[in-house]
């Protein structure tokens, strides 16, 4: 699970750190807008726009406490902040930092309030405030009163003449240069303003309030009271005598009409006071919402409660399920629980915010909490406070992996190894895990642990002061009760020693305790007294950092932990992978999607924050999004466990390496918008921050991966689980049978299922054979190259291109003897034709002998047929003289046909002709192709079948190897593969074989009968504008490919359609002074950064393209000079990735492949060789599209146009 | 928790119990130690904790049992009590064959994570809902019920088969008639191994530490085990 940690670091690398993003980890480094949201316990709508320092004064009327001034009133010195709609006032300090102690934030209000509203001030939501003055004073330049609508019906002209109408007024003094008053003054006006409108949500608002009864004028004496919970209808828990309810409520009343009541109420010492000594039932709630900050999360949005039972109303869920199953054993002691309208607000509050937070759903102890909250206040506000406790107080407890509530526990656990090692120690020679013992209080507060009277008293300091608070209550029990658990030996003794002490709670402290005032002091006040003085260390902020400090074990323990379950629930299917696969597959699975999610998130984060900062000030407020709510990880809870097809080439560009895209960094289109729009090609976003990719290479898209995704999607979900991966994979790597991993493939081209692949199929399968092998092939390849006679022979290797014939090449001719092979073993899809089809074949196989034919002659003179000049790719082209396969040729069934012309490779050494008259060659080839395949003839659809399959390949010795290792092996589950980026820059340094050099790669999905579109003609205008690069690619091709041209083969067509996507790639991304490099012949250029948007079209020589860049060395090292330098140097293999705008092709080959006829091969090869070479945009396209009159060529040189245009 | 004077030696023996919600752990642990069995009003938070004393002729056996909750993401926290179990009760409902397979997965995951002597009974529960129910004899009960269109999904023979290749002990119960239960806890503590019983926790602690550290080799639990080292007898 370190990979994770290491994303998170990778995605800050993304990160600019001045910008002041810091996103991936919000907690190490809280933003200032999350630390003052949890200051004030604001929404996360509310950033700090402007902040002074200032002077509180509170006229004497409603002073309480507070530096006593015969003239001011009671002044505290502080900070007032204004957001988007609150003002605030703290005299705490410590909001923004985090090293804030106890001491810095307690000036005012005693030793144990360190964070959250506890200092004293006020949080004013602005629809709060009524008029704002500035005050002419000698004194104060800049002084505001401030009077709020407390107490003031909208009505105020009735309000005039009320007698008991005091109006909340106070009076601020900034402290600040002119110019900062003046700013902030200016943004109060401005959000004054734009809150007037929210005056009346207040009132709606406060009118649930209980102080708005409790303080109610006169006239209003018989109203009804609002909804202070069940406690109303069943007695709130508690002898009211004992907890002095009347007197608190008093109290209460008083410093209320004094401070102002729930939106404008003051803080001053008092006020937290009176909460640590218990707050009286019916204010209960109201003062846990204020104080929780849920006040606000409910003014924000008065009726979300409500929406959300009504949008859902009727629907069901796990969730519900699961709190149907709880309702009964919630709080069942207390009467409003035993009873209908308990059990359904306790229901409809709990579904409620089980539909608002579909990640955390439902989690059994909140079914308690609830229960409590109900008591004392209504459903609206349960709901609320839910929210708040769910999101900031205790992050993480009720998530599907509950990491919150294990991290707490190790906090717990170290805090009481810290406080009291002799326990602790206890604990461990015992072999007590304490969190057995702690972890209920924690998760439900302690109203499951402590009689509920004195949970509540807890829960009032806890909303009030924060988690800390449960921290500091459970060490001071474990103090409290340190002398019994050192004498309890196991989870049975101690639970019963707590058990008990939760039991006498009530009782005194001091029994024996000759003092009344000692005996009157109950286990409660004790514990409360050491809670808060013996254990006012523990702040907020040291809580912070033990979190931190023990969050990546938490999460890496629940981590192996779901992976240990994930695998072992992985399916019958997973036992054919070893556990250190699946091991392996799980990470890289997760992997995947937490990456991509992170970068997701930045990427919008980052896109947001410009949005914002070029339209506002508070960029800095912008950025910071989700406040705090981390998601991704697995140990975080729910992430996504679902992998989209992009995902999915993500992760197996982590595996396989034909799965990288051969270009770098091309901005990631989905596959919607790239077929629409797509056409625009591979704009850059010049920030690379932004890739999709983050910092590795883009996957490669084709049709194969597609193919392998829609496989794998067993339920066509368009989603794939890690079960269905594991799946997947399982049958290519699990058996490693040859025939089972023949099968799979046929399979995979099977669409309908019906045992049969059809021509497209046959096609498709050697493109993506191609594909797959265009970076060399895995496994053990046997050395010999016997399948095919080659007439360049050299020493043969499996990385390839060293001398003579590398095994990509060969590979390349086993491809073509691959097609030839099916078509010459097909069924015609109709018997009835057979005879017919089959004799057209031999007849149309016999005229384009090669020998015979005159025509043909052209194709068998490589130098007749190369199309293009030299200089350009169109030698790809070039044919040699026919050698037939030995081995094909002996595995040809005896008949009188004349043998197809096979595919034979050429002798790499064939020169390139300069001087060549293309367009005549060209229009020579088309021809003479028009007449050669017969097997490409749509009107004799053909089939093959499962055995003809497994037959085709068992006849090539390569293939039958592919099929035996190299496909399987080409699956890296464990290691991976080399970093991404070092798989694309190492192009120049390490080339990639053959294949990819010749422009093969670029998987795109790509239907053959698309390349039939550029034509000929219209190609042939292009060639004139061709580029060094590419035609040094299709040099390579040259002698590699004659035969299959001659053969009529596609595939031909095909590779050279890619040399054109290379080309165009090419084009679109060479710099001008890579061109002039390339031009000069000089070498060594080895940065992709620099091909930008190259004008092509120049004419380089042939030798000086062999001095090429990257292909240089490569060229030297393959000892076959001309030709392979010319691949490398053209580099086309890098670019064919751009020409990586695969889906768009897709497209295009749908359109195409309609109306394009599939056997015509001059039209394949002309257009092939029109968009390869058809340079330098839109104008080569024009005459692509123009060249020909057919449809399907129109198309298709559309295509290319708007590609290029773009 | 004062050593009991009673003649026989006593010892504790922490005992887990685990497998799908719903399944009737809680009520099998209901049965067993109060000889009852109602709904389930006891709000349980991570796990419950309770205890029951088992005699056995040679000696008295006190369970420490920790009812683990149901809900299916409280499974993250099992670690924490099943850590130093000596004993496990892996409950499946056979009416419910997904619940065997989570069955399966919480034997997997003790004999890889639990200690490594830990003593685990599989238990099919709720096997008056087969035709047979309890009352008839064992296994023959369990064969003949597959095929008479009763609730039950999960035969006798597959569940056996699965426990005897894991070596578990292997009971079908059912907690509402009582039937088995008690037999189950005994044969549990018939095949805790006498070493690993401590006696009386105290003195025991030699055992206990000898358990710590075999605790520390093989868990991967959320424990913090370099706090644990520090004890390390
Ligand atoms: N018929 C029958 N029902 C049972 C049996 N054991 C438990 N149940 C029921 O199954 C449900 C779940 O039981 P519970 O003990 O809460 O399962 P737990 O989640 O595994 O603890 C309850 O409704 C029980 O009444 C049993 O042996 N037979
Ligand atoms: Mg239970």
């Amino acid at each position: 699970m370190q990979a994770f940690s290491s994303f998170v670091q990778k995605a800050q690398q993304l990160l600019d750190p001045s910008q002041g993003l810091n996103l991936s980890d919000s907690d190490r480094n809280p933003s200032k807008a999350s630390l003052f949201q949890s200051q004030f316990r604001l929404p996360s709508s509310q950033h700090p726009l402007y902040e002074i320092t200032a002077e509180l004064t509170i006229p004497p009327a409603n002073a309480t406490q507070g530096d006593r001034d015969r003239d001011r009133g009671y002044q505290y010195a502080g900070k007032l902040h204004l957001s988007e709609a609150f003002l605030c006032f703290s005299t705490t300090p410590s909001s923004f930092l985090q090293s804030a102690s106890t001491s810095t934030s307690s000036i005012f209000t005693g030793q144990t309030h360190g964070s959250g509203p506890s200092g004293n001030g006020f949080t004013f939501p602005l629809c709060s405030i009524r008029r704002v003055e500035r005050l002419h004073s000698q004194n104060f330049q800049f002084a505001l009163s401030i009077s709020t609508w407390n107490g003031i019906s909208q009505d105020a002209a009735k309000e005039k003449d009320r007698k008991d109408l005091r109006e909340q007024r106070i009076t601020i003094q900034l402290a600040g240069s002119r110019q900062a008053c003046e700013r902030f003054c200016d943004g109060l006006k401005k959000g004054l303003r734009a809150n007037v409108g929210n005056v009346g949500k207040m009132k709606q608002v406060t009118a649930e309030c209980y102080s708005e009864y409790l303080l109610r004028p006169e006239d209003k004496k018989n109203a009804i009271p609002p909804d202070a919970g069940l406690g109303m209808l069943f007695k709130y828990p508690g002898d009211p005598k004992k907890l002095r309810d009347r007197a608190k409520m008093r109290l209460w009343a008083e410093y209320l009409r004094d401070n102002g009541r729930n939106m404008t109420l003051l803080r001053q010492p008092t006020f937290h006071k009176l909460i640590r000594v218990g707050l009286p039932n019916r204010l209960r709630g109201e003062i846990w919402e204020l104080t929780s900050g849920s006040l606000y999360l409910r003014l924000e949005n008065p009726t979300l409660y409500a929406d959300t039972l009504s949008k859902f109303s009727g629907k069901e869920s796990l969730a519900i399920d699961e709190i149907e199953k709880d309702l009964n054993r919630s709080l069942p002691e207390y009467p409003g629980f035993q009873s209908d309208e308990g059990i359904g607000r306790l229901r409809r509050v709990l579904t409620a915010y089980s539909w608002v937070n579909a990640d955390v759903g439902y989690c059994q102890a909140m079914n308690i909490v609830v229960a409590a909250l109900l008591i004392y206040m209504s459903e609206a506000q349960a709901f609320f406070l839910l929210s708040a406790l769910c999101d900031r107080f205790v992050p993480g407890y009720y998530s599907t992996t509950m990491y919150g509530t294990l991290l707490d526990q190790k906090v717990f656990e170290s805090l009481v190894e810290k406080t009291m090692p002799i326990l602790w120690e206890h604990l461990v020679k015992s072999d007590v895990q304490l969190s057995v013992v702690s972890l209920p209080w924690f998760l439900s507060l302690y109203i499951n642990s402590m009689p509920l009277v004195f949970a509540f008293r807890v829960l009032d300091v806890f909303f009030v002061e924060g988690p800390k608070v449960l921290f500091q209550v459970g060490l001071a029990i474990l103090r409290i009760n340190g002398e019994e658990l050192l004498d309890a030996a196991d989870d049975g003794a101690f639970i019963s020693v707590l058990k008990s002490y939760f039991a006498s709670l009530d009782e005194s402290a001091h029994p024996k305790s000759e003092n009344p005032k000692l005996r009157a002091v109950t286990k409660f006040q004790e514990l409360m007294v050491v809670a808060f003085k013996e254990f006012s260390g523990i702040t907020h902020s040291s809580i912070t950092e033990l979190r931190l400090k023990n969050k990546d074990a938490v999460l890496n323990n629940i981590e192996s932990f779901a992976k240990r379950t994930a695998i072992r629930n992985l399916g019958p299917d997973s036992k054919l992978l070893s556990n250190d696969e699946l091991g392996a597959l799980y990470d890289r699975f997760y992997g995947v999607l937490y990456e991509r999610q992170q970068r997701d998130r930045i990427i919008k984060q980052e896109l947001a924050r410009r949005a914002k900062s070029s339209r506002s000030r508070i960029a800095e407020a912008a950025s910071e999004g989700g406040h705090g709510i981390e998601k991704g990880r697995v140990g975080l809870g729910p992430s996504t466990s679902l992998m989209d097809y992009d995902a999915f080439r993500e992760f197996l560009a982590g595996i396989c390496k034909w799965a990288i895209s051969d270009a770098p960094s091309t901005p990631r289109r989905d596959a919607v918008t790239e077929k629409e729009k797509g056409f625009y090609g591979s704009f850059r976003r010049s920030d690379s921050l932004l890739s999709p990719w983050g910092a590795g290479s883009e996957p490669a898209d084709h049709e194969f991966l597609r193919r392998l995704f829609q496989k794998w999607d067993t339920d066509s979900s368009s989603a794939l689980t890690l079960q269905k991966v594991v799946s997947g994979l399982a049958r290519i790597k699990g058996k490693r049978d040859i025939m089972g991993t023949i099968n799979y493939f046929f399979e995979l081209y099977d669409d309908d299922g019906d045992g049969k692949v059809d021509r497209e199929g046959i096609l498709r399968m050697s493109e993506a054979l191609l594909f797959l092998s265009r970076r060399g092939l895995e496994g053990t390849l046997s050395p010999s190259n016997s399948t095919l006679t080659l007439s360049g022979e050299g020493a043969n290797n499996d990385q390839g291109d060293v001398l003579g014939q590398p095994v990509s090449e060969r590979f390349l001719g086993s491809v073509s003897a691959f097609i030839r092979r099916c078509f010459e073993y097909a069924d015609p899809d109709h018997p009835s034709n057979q005879d017919s089809a089959v004799q057209e074949l031999g007849d149309k196989l016999a005229s384009t002998d090669l020998k015979e034919e005159p025509e043909s002659e052209q194709l068998a003179n490589p130098d007749a047929f190369a199309i293009g000049d030299d200089d350009d790719e169109d030698d790809l082209l070039a044919m040699d003289s026919p050698t037939s396969s030995p081995k094909a040729a002996a595995q040809r069934p005896a008949s009188n046909q004349p043998p197809p012309p096979t595919i034979q490779l050429n002798s790499p050494t064939t020169q390139l002709s300069p001087g060549d008259d293309i367009a005549a060659r060209r229009r020579v080839s088309k021809a003479q192709s028009e007449k050669a395949n017969i097997a490409l003839d749509p009107s004799n659809p053909l089939h093959i079948t499962l055995p003809t399959f497994r037959m085709v390949v068992l006849a090539d010795e390569l293939l039958e190897q592919f099929f035996e290792s190299a496909f399987p092996a080409s699956f890296h589950l464990i290691d991976g593969i080399a970093g991404p980026t070092s798989a694309t820059t190492s192009t120049a340094a390490s080339p990639l074989t053959t294949f990819s050099s010749l422009g093969f790669g670029a998987g795109r999905a790509a239907n053959p009968a698309a390349a039939a579109a550029g034509q000929g003609p219209a190609a042939f205008g292009a060639a004139g504008a061709a580029v060094a690069g590419a035609g040094g690619a299709g040099r390579g091709l040259r002698g590699v490919l004659d035969n299959i041209v001659t053969d009529g083969m596609r595939v031909a067509a095909e590779v050279r359609r890619r040399m054109e996507e290379a080309q165009r790639e090419l084009e679109r991304n060479a710099l001008p002074g890579q061109q002039s490099q390339q031009q000069r012949g000089s070498g060594a250029r080895d940065d992709e950064d620099d091909e930008d948007d190259e004008e092509l079209g120049a004419p380089p020589g042939a030798g000086s393209a062999g001095g090429n860049g990257k292909g240089a060395a490569a060229a030297a090292a393959a000892g076959a000079a001309g030709r392979y330098a010319y691949a490398y140097g053209g580099d086309a293999e890098r670019r064919s990735v751009r020409s990586s705008d695969r889906d768009l092709l897709t497209g295009a080959d749908a359109e195409a492949s309609d109306a394009a006829p599939v056997g015509d091969v001059p039209a394949i090869e002309g257009g092939v060789v029109g968009g390869g070479l058809g340079e330098g945009g839109s104008s080569s396209v024009g005459v692509s599209g123009g060249g020909r009159g057919r449809a399907a060529e129109m198309g298709t040189g559309k295509v290319v146009g708007i590609e290029f245009d773009g | 928790m004062a050593d009991s004077n009673a003649p026989k030696p006593s010892s504790s023996v922490k005992l887990v119990l685990l497998g799908e919600a719903a399944v009737g752990k809680s009520s099998l642990v209901l049965r067993f130690v109060n000889n009852d069995f109602q709904e389930n009003k006891e709000p349980t938070i991570g796990a419950a904790f309770l205890t029951q004393k088992c005699n056995l002729p040679t000696r008295t056996i006190k369970f420490e049992i920790w009812d683990t909750a149901g809900q299916e993401r409280f499974a993250s926290l099992a670690p924490m009590y099943y850590r130093n179990a000596q004993a496990a009760l892996v409950v499946y409902d056979l009416t419910k064959p997904t619940s065997l397979i989570k069955a399966k997965h919480w034997v997997a995951e003790l004999q890889r994570q639990a200690s490594p002597g830990i003593v685990i009974a599989l238990v099919g529960n709720k096997l008056d809902l087969t035709n047979t129910g309890p009352g008839g004899g064992g296994d023959a009960d369990g064969a003949g019920a597959e095929d008479s269109g009763d609730a039950r999904k999960v035969t006798t023979e597959e569940a056996k088969t699965y426990a005897e290749e894991e070596g578990l002990l292997f009971y079908e119960t059912s907690a509402k008639t009582g039937y088995n239960v008690t037999e189950v806890f005994t044969a549990i503590a018939n095949a805790i191994p006498e070493t690993s019983l401590k006696t009386a926790r105290g003195p025991g602690a030699s055992h206990a530490g000898g358990r710590a550290e075999e605790q520390r080799v093989n868990l991967n639990g959320p424990r913090d085990s370099n706090a644990k080292e520090a004890c390390a007898c």
